[in-house]
């Protein structure tokens, strides 16, 4: 058998008359083509065996569970950025007040090394943790999640 | 328990009561698009793991992007898009990080058998079949696999596989006729090799 159609029939058509895409015209094309020709006929064949392997083909189902998150709303996209912003505000104002506030209350150099130094170490490295969350979640897929 | 893929995504009505937000046709269309994109996620990369990832990341999109949906217009081949949009990314990232795939999974792992059949010989050679053709997807180009999995195994329109991929739908029948010809010739091959004892 030759692997292609004899005449100058375009063999794409049979998918198309399988799937019942074609005009009506077309259609009527290929149904009297196929009379006459025996490749044709065995390509159509193999092709609708083919696709009724495919079609009925079952899946495993992915569990529901497997979507038992919903992406963060407008109202929750706003509340949280809003959150965090009026969060730092107070952290920054409540901090620089105590800070300032240490800083006339105590009286020696020393004293003053000892407390903001050790503040100083800790805010560095509350900073660094930070830092390093705020990279995490910019490439982080699941940011827009709700938990 | 398995599902069809014929299933059909119930379309209009879900889609324009989620945009008005109401809570459980968004559930609705999440659980229904969901399916959906995992099925043709799988279909595309043949990894489980990787198809669920995809299929998340494409709901991700698909909500962020809701609001702004016409409802007059049909949701798979946008859904679809989306995830083939992704699948595409994914691979794209994996070459420039040269990355080495595993293997795809055998149909074993991811073809559901039929729970009753009244002749369970004749199913039994059908789900052979199935399975032969599903590991038989590999030796297909992206393209092609792309157009076949979305007729044969999602059941769309050429109109709607043209609307999905973004090409012309005469471009979608002669693709999907060269993929079904490609894969029925390596079905048969595979086939025959195994009659002759080469193959398992």
């Amino acid at each position: 058998m030759t692997r292609h159609c004899p005449s100058s029939f375009d063999e794409a058509m049979l998918s198309g008359y399988l799937d019942g895409e074609l005009t009506q015209s077309d259609d009527q094309r290929v149904r009297i083509h196929l009379e006459d020709c025996d490749h044709c006929r065995e390509v159509y064949r193999r092709l609708e065996n083919l696709r009724e392997a495919t079609m009925t083909t079952q899946f495993i189902k992915e569990p529901d569970r497997q979507w038992d998150e919903r992406p963060r709303g407008a109202a929750s996209r706003v509340g949280f950025t809003l959150g965090w912003v009026v969060a730092i505000v107070w952290l920054i104002l409540t901090c620089g007040y105590a800070g300032w506030q240490i800083w006339v209350d105590t009286d020696g150099w020393f004293e003053k090394t000892l407390i903001f130094g050790g503040l100083a170490a800790v805010g560095l490295l509350f900073s660094s943790v930070v830092i390093d969350r705020l990279r995490t979640a910019g490439s982080d897929p699941y940011r827009k999640v709700e938990k | 328990m398995g599902v069809s893929t014929a299933v059909t995504l119930t379309e209009r009505p879900p889609v324009a009561l989620a945009i008005e937000g109401d809570i459980h046709a968004r559930e609705d269309l999440a659980r229904e698009c969901h399916r959906q994109a995992f099925l043709f996620a799988l279909h595309l990369t043949r990894r489980h793991d990787e198809a669920a990832d995809v299929a998340q990341d494409a709901m991700l999109r698909f909500f962020a992007s809701i609001d702004r949906f016409d409802p007059e217009r049909p949701v798979r081949p946008w859904l679809l898009r989306i995830v083939r949009n992704l699948v595409r990314d994914r691979a794209r990232r994996a070459r420039v990080r040269r990355t080495t795939p595993l293997e795809a999974e055998a149909g074993e792992a991811v073809i559901d058998p039929p729970s009753c059949e009244p002749d369970p010989e004749a199913a039994a050679e059908r789900v052979q079949l199935q399975r032969l053709v599903w590991r038989c997807l590999e030796v297909l180009s992206s393209e092609q696999r792309e157009v076949l999995v979305l007729r044969d195994y999602h059941g769309l329109s050429y109109a709607e596989i043209a609307d999905t991929v973004g090409i012309p739908r005469g471009t979608v029948m002669s693709r999907l006729h060269r993929a079904r010809c490609v894969l029925s010739e390596e079905a048969n091959r595979r086939l025959l090799m195994r009659n002759s004892g080469g193959d398992r």
